[in-house]
């Protein structure tokens, strides 16, 4: 078993903080969007889509998608639980690893592929959009800042994939300008307490 | 438990199409998204992000999202499996949900929420993004007419949450956004065909 990984990207880094906080290891091999490796004829045997992370089995058949990866592992390995015990708990984490995959790692993306000159002529860039998206996601910061003023965690008492999705996302924005704001007090200190595990530097 | 619904719209009837896949009887509530009954001080209590689907559950909790109300009724009605039955199966079809989600559907929805006079107004409508957004979800159909020239279904051996997935945003491209079925597609085409043909197709 191994992971096409790229340490500089986003959605890799799910995968790493997820396995992280399971404890378990995985042989990481990088493959570097910068220089384009992801878009060679060699890679794209493995993920059509040119999209990282992806899993190889022993078999040798590959996954891809971050989160199918990480339900992957939360089958294999369910403690530490991240995506749910029973019925109800798996939908209400999924619904808030959902919202911020849309809402806030997405926008921040939306922002960041079509502004910056790291995908200048790589996609068409519409950077009118980059700019509604990154003011959607500073208005999105605002609203987790509210939802995190009644629990500890995203999706409630304890840390899920959830908490890791929206950590990214946050952290992703930088490279946007889309910062917590000094008042979003609820938002600063989820950050600071995710960011403090030993897993956010996977 | 109570489904909120709106007949016209994409995401619920992903959500009514699984229902009615896995033979359950909810009662729905209409939400008229034109009349903008999603806006109210009532449903915005329900779900402060103001969308359908939402499910009402019996303890008063509700649920939003499309695909975390599915693996809800999943859990509580495991058969027929639509979701998959082992850790391996449930990770390969959430690949293939996800690819149709983001790859496919979202295309289709950003071009359509950029183009339609219905969204004039509400938010700026950019012609250059619906356009790229097009082309990405057409080039999309092309690569899913490759995969699907050996195998019935899109994420395995059978029927799955991520063919209901597709067959809504390839409804929603001909339908609400105007687009032909683009042609040249036999694999798509016969596929569609047969997911259509499902009493599911109807809900």
């Amino acid at each position: 078993m191994k992971i096409y990984d790229f340490t500089g990207a986003p959605n890799p880094r799910r995968v790493r903080v997820f396995l992280a906080e399971k404890g378990i290891q995985v042989p990481y091999e990088q493959v570097n969007i910068a220089t384009g490796e992801n878009r060679k004829p060699e890679f794209l045997k493995k993920n059509p889509m040119g999209g990282l992370p992806v899993l190889e089995f022993d078999d040798g058949t590959y996954l891809a998608e971050s989160v199918a990866i990480c339900r992957y592992f939360e089958g294999q390995h369910p403690e530490p639980n991240l995506m749910g015990g029973d019925a109800k708990e798996k939908a209400v984490i999924e619904m808030w690893n959902r919202r911020m995959e849309f809402e806030v790692l997405g926008l921040v993306a939306a922002a960041f592929r079509n502004t910056s000159d790291f995908f200048k002529g790589r996609i068409p860039q519409a950077p009118d959009y980059g700019e509604i998206a990154k003011a959607a996601a500073i208005k999105r910061f605002e609203w987790l800042d509210g939802e995190l003023a009644t629990r500890k965690f995203i999706a409630g008492d304890r840390y899920t994939i959830a908490d890791i999705t929206g950590l990214i996302g946050v952290d992703f924005g930088r490279a946007s300008a889309i910062r917590i704001q000094p008042e979003q007090k609820n938002l600063a200190r989820w950050h600071a307490e995710v960011s403090s595990r030993a897993s956010a530097k996977a | 438990m109570k489904l909120y619904d709106f007949s016209v719209a994409p995401n619920p009837r992903r959500v009514r199409i699984f229902v009615a896949e896995k033979g359950l009887n909810i009662p729905v509530q209409e939400i008229d998204l034109y009349a903008r009954q999603s806006r109210t001080p009532e449903f915005l209590k329900k779900n402060p992000a103001g969308q359908v689907p939402l499910l009402e559950l019996d303890d008063g909790s509700y649920l939003a999202e499309s695909v975390a109300i599915c693996r809800y009724l999943e859990g509580l009605h495991p058969d027929p499996n639509l979701m998959g039955r082992d850790t391996r199966e449930q990770a390969f079809i959430e690949m293939w949900s996800r690819r149709m989600e983001l790859e496919l559907f979202g295309g289709v929805d950003r071009y359509f929420q950029n183009t339609d006079p219905m969204f004039k107004g509400r938010f700026p409508q950019f012609a250059d993004y619906a356009e790229a957004q097009r082309a990405y979800a057409v080039q999309r159909l092309t690569r899913m007419d490759g995969e699907l020239a050996g195998r019935e279904f899109i994420a395995a051996d059978r029927y799955t949450i991520a063919d209901i997935t597709a067959l809504v945003a390839i409804d929603l491209f001909t339908g609400l956004a105007k687009q032909p079925f683009p042609s040249g597609l036999p694999n798509v085409k016969r596929w569609h065909d047969t997911v259509s043909s499902r009493a599911s197709a109807k809900a």
